[in-house]
């Protein structure tokens, strides 16, 4: 097959010559995507003026990380950062699947204005500062629940879930009906243990979006000492304090090892997990 | 089963008192979920009648409340307001362009990627394509902040203090002194629409190469047979085939063009906001950093109702092309 498609006998030359144009293409388009990143990891190692054109560092130096990590200004966010991931995944999945399962019951009165309920606020809502208004009111301004709650109670997210527990079995349900198992049981002893790829998947989408959360702090929270690490990073941006505390550092190698660090826990678990950021397309067809 | 009665083989629905009892666990379970969905969707949508109020940071400390004295003042007043035209405008150009590039190119990298050769290279190739997707959009505005940087030398003698792309461009002899990307009203656009690019041409292909897949082999050898070569496959039977992903996609899309919000957020600043100020970051300025509660909440709902009616509009078209809707 190799060598008839590479072949430049006469008839196969234009189809060798797209084949190979194809492949520099994406050698490109792969070399767009990727220098970026390798910019802003070799800028990271670098703690002098010098950058322009380098992408290879001449010297390996980790002393912006080592200030990530020591600095309490910059450590906190951090450790905000990892704890909202870890509690936005735990409740967004426990609403999600227990509302799904509610979905599922279509025999259940009042089920439908369940999923009107649902999917009404998936076209219209009230807006930026009504939202606003109401976090105040209920006093939740500057709590990290006004971040962690609208994560959580992503609709999108709970009908996906619903789409794969319709996949589950029905006669499943039945039988442990009929032995005497309650709807809490089959919950815990059915429906989640065949549904590990669905909650590693939704988990997921739930962790990314924690962890990648920025605009809730900007609405919700003023409190220098609740912001996460994404707000951070764009406040290292704006304001140029961080540098003149301390140690003398450059504010381009501090601006780039915080990047790196805000991205190094997705990439390491990125190439594995591929294909569970991919169900969300395949099974719902909900589009980002 | 000799003796069944046929009647009896007729489901009967249960009475309602039974079946309440049958799944009084379910509503349980489900009051949590729809306290949440109450106080947090529901109650904010009693908040649109801010709109038609003077609402601002004094009537709140002061306990009087909005003054709905206003009535529709504050929406006869947006459409006098320069700045809202300006983000309205903004608004449409940014996303009517986003998209048809994102429609043009995402359709051909398709295509491209489903002529590669080897299965590891599609792979290879999708799983580099797809990562800046999850990069968050802090993050992706903090590399390209970076890397667009003009430095603060802006004679531009000296390739070392400039941003990447600038220390490229002048090396390659495109410009003579390096160009503040962002910061240009002329370049953010162009900028902007790029950066998009970057970040979610390789997840738009997702849907077109599930389409591309789904393509009959048939058809192709058929064309063969016909004399027809790569270039008149591709044109008379893989673009026609796309087509009703193509537009379900690009209507999607549209119903959603008014909702540009976070790549702006994170990349505009004081000196483009002509061009780059969009209805959602403008709400956000008045709103919460001015505290005009009742013309921001006014805003707010002249977008969402127009939203609203474009989300219906594209379910409609949805449900025409393909048989099932958006929501």
């Amino acid at each position: 097959m190799l060598s008839t498609q590479f072949s430049f006998r006469k008839g196969y030359r234009a189809r060798a010559v797209f084949v190979i144009l194809n492949a520099i293409f994406f050698i490109f388009m792969m070399v767009c995507m990727i220098v970026p990143i390798i910019k802003i990891l070799s800028d990271s190692l670098m703690n002098h003026t010098v950058y322009g054109l380098k992408l290879i560092p001449d010297e390996i130096n980790f002393i912006a990380y080592g200030r990530i990590f020591s600095q309490e200004s910059l450590r906190r966010p951090l450790v905000i950062s990892v704890y909202t991931t870890l509690m936005t995944t735990f409740i967004g999945l426990l609403i999600s699947t227990i509302g799904a399962y509610i979905l599922i019951q279509r025999e259940m009165p009042g089920v439908k204005l369940f999923g009107y309920m649902l999917m009404f606020t998936m076209i219209f809502n009230g807006g930026l500062i009504p939202t606003f208004l109401v976090m105040k009111t209920i006093g939740l301004l500057d709590s990290l629940w006004a971040v962690i709650i609208p994560i959580s109670l992503n609709v999108s997210n709970l009908v996906l879930m619903r789409s794969f527990f319709e996949g589950l079995p029905k006669s499943l349900f039945e039988a442990a009906e009929i032995d005497g198992c309650t709807p809490i049981g089959i919950f815990f002893k059915i429906v989640l243990p065949l549904s590990k790829a669905a909650l590693a998947s939704i988990g997921l989408f739930f962790a990314v979006a924690a962890w990648s959360e920025y605009f809730h702090y900007v609405m919700y929270i003023s409190d220098t000492s609740k912001y996460n690490f994404q707000y951070k990073l764009r406040d290292l941006f704006a304001d140029k304090q961080e540098q003149s505390e301390g140690i003398n550092i450059n504010v381009k190698t501090l601006q780039s090892a915080a990047i790196i660090v805000s991205i190094v826990p997705f990439m390491f678990i990125y190439p594995f997990c591929q294909k569970y950021f991919m169900t969300g397309i395949t099974m719902g067809a909900v589009k980002e | 089963m000799a003796g069944v009665n046929h009647e009896t083989l007729v489901v009967k629905k249960p009475p309602l008192g039974n079946l309440l009892y049958k799944y009084r666990y379910f509503y349980l379970m489900a009051i949590p979920v729809v306290v949440l969905l109450l106080i947090f969707f529901y109650w904010p949508m009693l908040g649109i009648r801010f709109a038609f109020s003077t609402y601002k940071l004094k009537h709140i400390t002061s306990g009087a409340g909005p003054d709905y004295s206003t009535g529709f003042g504050n929406f006869v007043a947006l459409f006098k307001d320069k700045f809202f035209i300006d983000s309205f405008r903004n608004t449409v150009v940014l996303s009517f362009w986003n998209l048809v590039f994102s429609t043009v190119f995402t359709v051909i990298v398709a295509l491209l990627i489903n002529e590669l050769q080897h299965e590891w290279a599609k792979k290879f190739v999708q799983t580099v394509l797809y990562l800046p997707h999850f990069l968050s959009w802090v993050v992706v505005a903090s590399i390209f902040t970076l890397l667009l940087s003009a430095g603060a030398d802006q004679t531009g003698t000296d390739l070392t203090t400039v941003g990447f792309v600038n220390a490229i461009f002048m090396k390659l002899g495109f410009i003579d002194h390096p160009i503040a990307f962002l910061t240009t009203k002329e370049t953010w656009r162009p900028a902007w629409y790029i950066i998009q690019r970057w970040k979610e041409t390789g997840w738009g292909t997702i849907i077109y190469l599930a389409a591309l897949s789904g393509i009959s082999p048939d058809l192709y050898e058929a064309a063969e047979i016909d004399g027809a070569g790569r270039m008149k496959q591709t044109w008379y039977i893989t673009l026609p085939s796309l087509m009703d992903t193509i537009l379900i996609v690009f209507i999607l899309n549209l119903a959603k063009i008014l909702n540009v919000f976070e790549s702006v957020f994170v990349l505009y600043n004081e000196l483009v906001y002509s061009v780059s100020d969009v209805i959602q970051t403008y709400t956000y300025r008045k709103g919460i950093q001015g505290n005009d509660y009742g013309y921001s909440t006014a805003i707010g709902l002249f977008k969402s109702v127009i939203s609203l009616f474009l989300v219906t509009g594209a379910d409609y078209v949805a449900k025409r092309i393909r048989g099932y809707g958006i929501v």
